[in-house]
């Protein structure tokens, strides 16, 4: 009963104000500058030194990478909206939001929202110069979403999903709705030894080093910088 | 755009590291690439423009990029200078910051182009200086309503998300007519009705002549009086149908019904149903007369109608502030005016002013500058403070309009641009999205040339903006289709596969279908033979044709591309065998010819080579 009253006082006090600012016509004044934030969000990365001695690039590529970097975000670092953007413009036909998404979480190691220029430049290193072991670690990373160590079906098909959806619906041959499940059948035969259900990174390593012609694509993107 | 986006282009190439373990094809191999020589100079030299000032100048300022380690990224060697590619006419602006302390904004640059120059270099922009301060803030306000009302237009005209629940369509339609073909229907109907009620309000009030057994007049309302309760029963039908169905469709029914719109229809179809109720009680039936004109607020239905009746309410709202202000003012004078005028003309004889409630009237009359002249100061001092009334009056009344007015003025020609916009954005859109079809195109024209002996031709076709983001881009989209094991292909070929796939379904009638797909088929008989040996093992891509009349339509189909010489195709054959050792690859590899030779003579719109070169050239910047 007594918060009643007081919501009832309240809301005459505020009544009262009103009808004061309606007199005095100052009905408007604080209410139109307020909506002008300060972006507060500006990044610095670290100096060039300790960049080069925590990736494989040498000093010239940083500076190429950073440049790119910066421009695109200038704030210093990138959110998940615009990865997506900066993403998709690669794919016009398809949808790549999807596997923007895994991929912006494969980059933010730290886990924070945002990647930072290092997180950046980090993942790159692993990607361009880092040896095959690495490389799979890192792919292994991407494909396993919650990040327990086992890739289950579930986890294979959202992201052979997010694959197939980059290529769009103008496909040859026709994209079936279970195109990607089938895929990530012919997967987990593949790579899941013990048929247990999930492949382990053990599994996956394995597997791939038997492989020919995964080995040999990894090796495809050297000398991207 | 196109540097920004070829910049982060390793990034996406190395990305593409994620696809290898799945996919399973092998890849293609990668363009040479040679080393790119480092682009560009590096210094306090702006796109050419070249500034110079001290060191101590930039470092008064270390928590921006000038002032801090951050400009060592920029640092170019060769030239021993630092560079940046930014705006140098923006830049002397922020050149001059560190010199003065001061930081100002020019007038005739966009606000937008300057709030990026100023987020690159580190600065915020509340230091810009008082002077300057005022108009930065109001373009930038200017600049976020048209944003809002931008996104505002582009959600409401969306396309329609393809699974709406019918409520949701329903409601759809009520807000925006021009949604469909039924909607503006109804819109008009509802219209029209609304008119006619409120037109049969007001005629049924004129006299009609009279009857023939009185004297008096009696009014067209009570001589037809069947007619028009017939009309009016019609019309709150209609009234009370639209409301329902609004109040059913609406995804808030709470926040509906709490609308002013709601309440207008509400209050104007009440008086109706309370006249039903109540036609045979005596003693309400006084009120139930006044209840009636109630019923002229059905013509308020219209704002739904009207933009600028909208626009007006809007404007009223937004200037209660105002208006509240020139009500109170109004009261205070008109009593202060009243009470002297009162005891001004107490003294005289027969003096119409018997109350100072009573000289209000006088008051408002005289302050509005009306003067009806039915209540007229006798005595001296009455004339005296009656002409001081009337000249304050036209002080008081005309000092708060102007605010109204420009208000009106400034919320009218915001809206006037949001239409003007939205007709512009049309065009626009149809323009880019022409130019991203062309982007398709580009790739598939890519896979032609690729590895043909005219690849030199084929470039020559190809862009000349940047070449080589271009190989790079194109091996890219080459890896994901390996990935996936499909290929990307244009509008015309995905809906002549989609309409060979519903003809899978019916019993096709070969005839017309043969007539039907292949304009061009007129060489197909003689290459049909040869493409037979290939068409076996890609008969399972084509997601299991297995009667002989499809593959006889998907010959066609496949066919309708080829139609570049045969040695560009054994060429493709033999540049990809050493690449796959797999059948089903290599069939793939040669079916996938693109589309734009063949479509040259008949889509006369982005298919012709120098069209290409430009949708090409234009493809980068547009990216």
């Amino acid at each position: 009963m007594s918060s009643c009253r007081k919501r009832c006082k309240r809301e005459m006090f505020k009544f009262a104000q009103y009808l004061y600012r309606l007199i005095t016509g100052t009905l408007h004044a604080d209410s139109v500058e307020d909506e002008l934030e300060l972006s507060a969000v500006r990044h610095r990365p670290e100096g060039l030194e300790q960049l080069e001695a925590l990736t494989r690039f040498n000093r010239k590529e940083l500076q190429i990478l950073y440049r790119g970097f910066k421009n695109e975000c200038p704030s210093g670092v990138v959110n998940e909206d615009t990865f997506k953007v900066i993403y998709s413009q690669f794919f016009p036909q398809g949808d790549a939001s999807m596997y923007a998404h895994f991929l912006f979480n494969a980059f933010d190691t730290d886990k924070d929202g945002s990647v930072s220029f290092e997180d950046f430049v980090m993942g790159l290193s692993i990607l361009l110069r880092g040896s095959v072991q690495e490389k799979l670690n890192w792919a292994f990373n991407l494909y396993d979403i919650n990040k327990d160590g086992y890739i289950t079906k579930e986890e294979m098909l959202d992201i052979m999903k997010a694959i197939y959806d980059m290529m769009g619906k103008c496909t040859y041959p026709l994209l079936k709705d279970d195109t990607p499940r089938q895929h990530v059948e012919i997967f987990f035969q593949k790579m899941d030894k013990n048929k247990d259900g999930v492949v382990t990174i053990d599994e996956f390593i394995d597997c791939c080093q038997n492989d020919e012609n995964i080995m040999r694509s990894m090796q495809l993107f050297e000398n991207v910088i | 755009m196109a540097a920004g986006v070829a910049a982060w282009l390793p990034f996406a190439r190395a990305a593409a590291i994620g696809w290898m373990p799945v996919a399973s094809a092998p890849m293609p191999t990668p363009p040479p690439d040679n080393r790119r020589k480092q682009d560009g100079l590096i210094l306090l030299n702006v796109s050419g423009q070249k500034f110079q000032t001290w060191r101590n100048t930039l470092e008064r300022y270390p928590d921006t990029l000038l002032g801090s380690t951050e400009r060592e990224f920029f640092f170019h060697e060769e030239t021993n200078e630092y560079f940046f590619d930014r705006d140098p006419d923006i830049f002397r602006y922020i050149l001059n910051f560190y010199r003065t302390g001061k930081l100002h904004y020019p007038r005739q640059e966009c606000i937008s182009a300057y709030d990026e120059e100023l987020a690159f270099f580190g600065i915020i922009p509340e230091i810009i200086g008082d002077c300057c301060y005022e108009e930065y803030k109001d373009r930038r306000r200017e600049n976020q309503e048209r944003i809002q009302d931008d996104e505002d237009s582009e959600n409401q005209n969306d396309m329609v998300p393809p699974d709406m629940t019918f409520r949701e369509t329903m409601w759809r339609a009520f807000e925006n007519p021009h949604t469909s073909t039924m909607a503006l229907v109804f819109y008009y109907v509802t219209g029209f009705f609304i008119a006619v009620s409120v037109m049969a309000n007001v005629v049924e009030t004129v006299p009609c002549g009279t009857l023939p057994n009185r004297v008096k007049q009696v009014s067209c309302g009570e001589r037809y009086a069947l007619a028009f309760f017939c009309l009016d029963t019609a019309c709150v039908m209609i009234f009370t149908v639209e409301y329902l169905l609004r109040l059913m469709a609406a995804p808030s029914r709470w926040n509906f019904i709490k609308s002013v719109m709601s309440v207008i229809d509400v209050v104007a179809i009440m008086p109706y149903y309370i006249g039903l109720v109540m036609t045979d009680n005596e003693d309400v039936s006084g009120a139930f007369v006044t209840l009636r004109v109630f019923r002229v607020f059905r013509i308020f239905k219209f704002s739904r109608h009207s933009a600028g009746l909208r626009i007006l309410g809007y404007t009223l709202k937004s200037c209660a502030s105002e208006l509240g202000f020139l009500l109170f003012s109004l009261t205070m004078a008109i009593i202060i005016f009243a009470t002297v005028m009162f005891y001004a003309e107490k003294g005289s004889s027969a003096s119409k002013f018997t109350s100072i409630p009573a000289a209000f009237w006088y008051t408002i009359v005289t302050m509005t500058t009306l003067g009806y002249g039915d209540m007229v100061p006798k005595t001296i001092v009455g004339k005296i403070v009656g002409s001081v009334c009337s000249l304050s009056g036209v002080l008081v009344i005309a000092l708060p309009v102007p605010v109204i007015v420009s208000n009106f003025s400034r919320i009218y020609h915001q809206s006037q641009r949001a239409d003007k916009r939205r007709a512009q954005k049309k065009t626009k859109l149809g323009r880019i999205a022409a130019r991203k079809s062309g982007g398709t195109n580009a790739y598939l024209q890519y896979k032609s040339n690729e590895v043909t002996a005219s690849k030199a031709a084929g470039q020559a076709l190809v862009c000349k903006a940047n070449p080589m983001f271009d190989t790079h881009h194109n091996h890219l989209l080459h890896c994901l289709e390996k990935t996936t094991n499909h290929e990307f292909v244009d509008e015309q070929t995905f809906e002549t596969s989609l309409l060979e796939v519903s003809m899978a379904k019916h019993p096709p009638h070969s005839p017309s279908l043969s007539s039907g797909s292949s304009s061009q088929g007129l060489s197909c008989c003689s290459r049909r033979n040869k493409r037979k040996s290939f068409n076996v093992p890609n008969s399972n891509m084509t997601g299991g044709h297995r009667n002989s009349i499809q593959e006889l339509s998907t010959i066609h189909i496949r066919e309708r591309p080829i139609t570049n010489s045969r040695s560009s195709l054994n060429a493709k054959f033999e540049e990809t065998v050493p690449l796959n050792c797999k059948q089903p690859y290599i069939t793939a590899a040669i079916i996938t010819l693109p589309m734009p030779p063949v479509t040259r003579p008949e889509d006369d719109g982005s298919a012709s080579s120098p069209d290409y070169s430009q949708a090409n050239i234009v493809r980068v910047s547009a990216l």
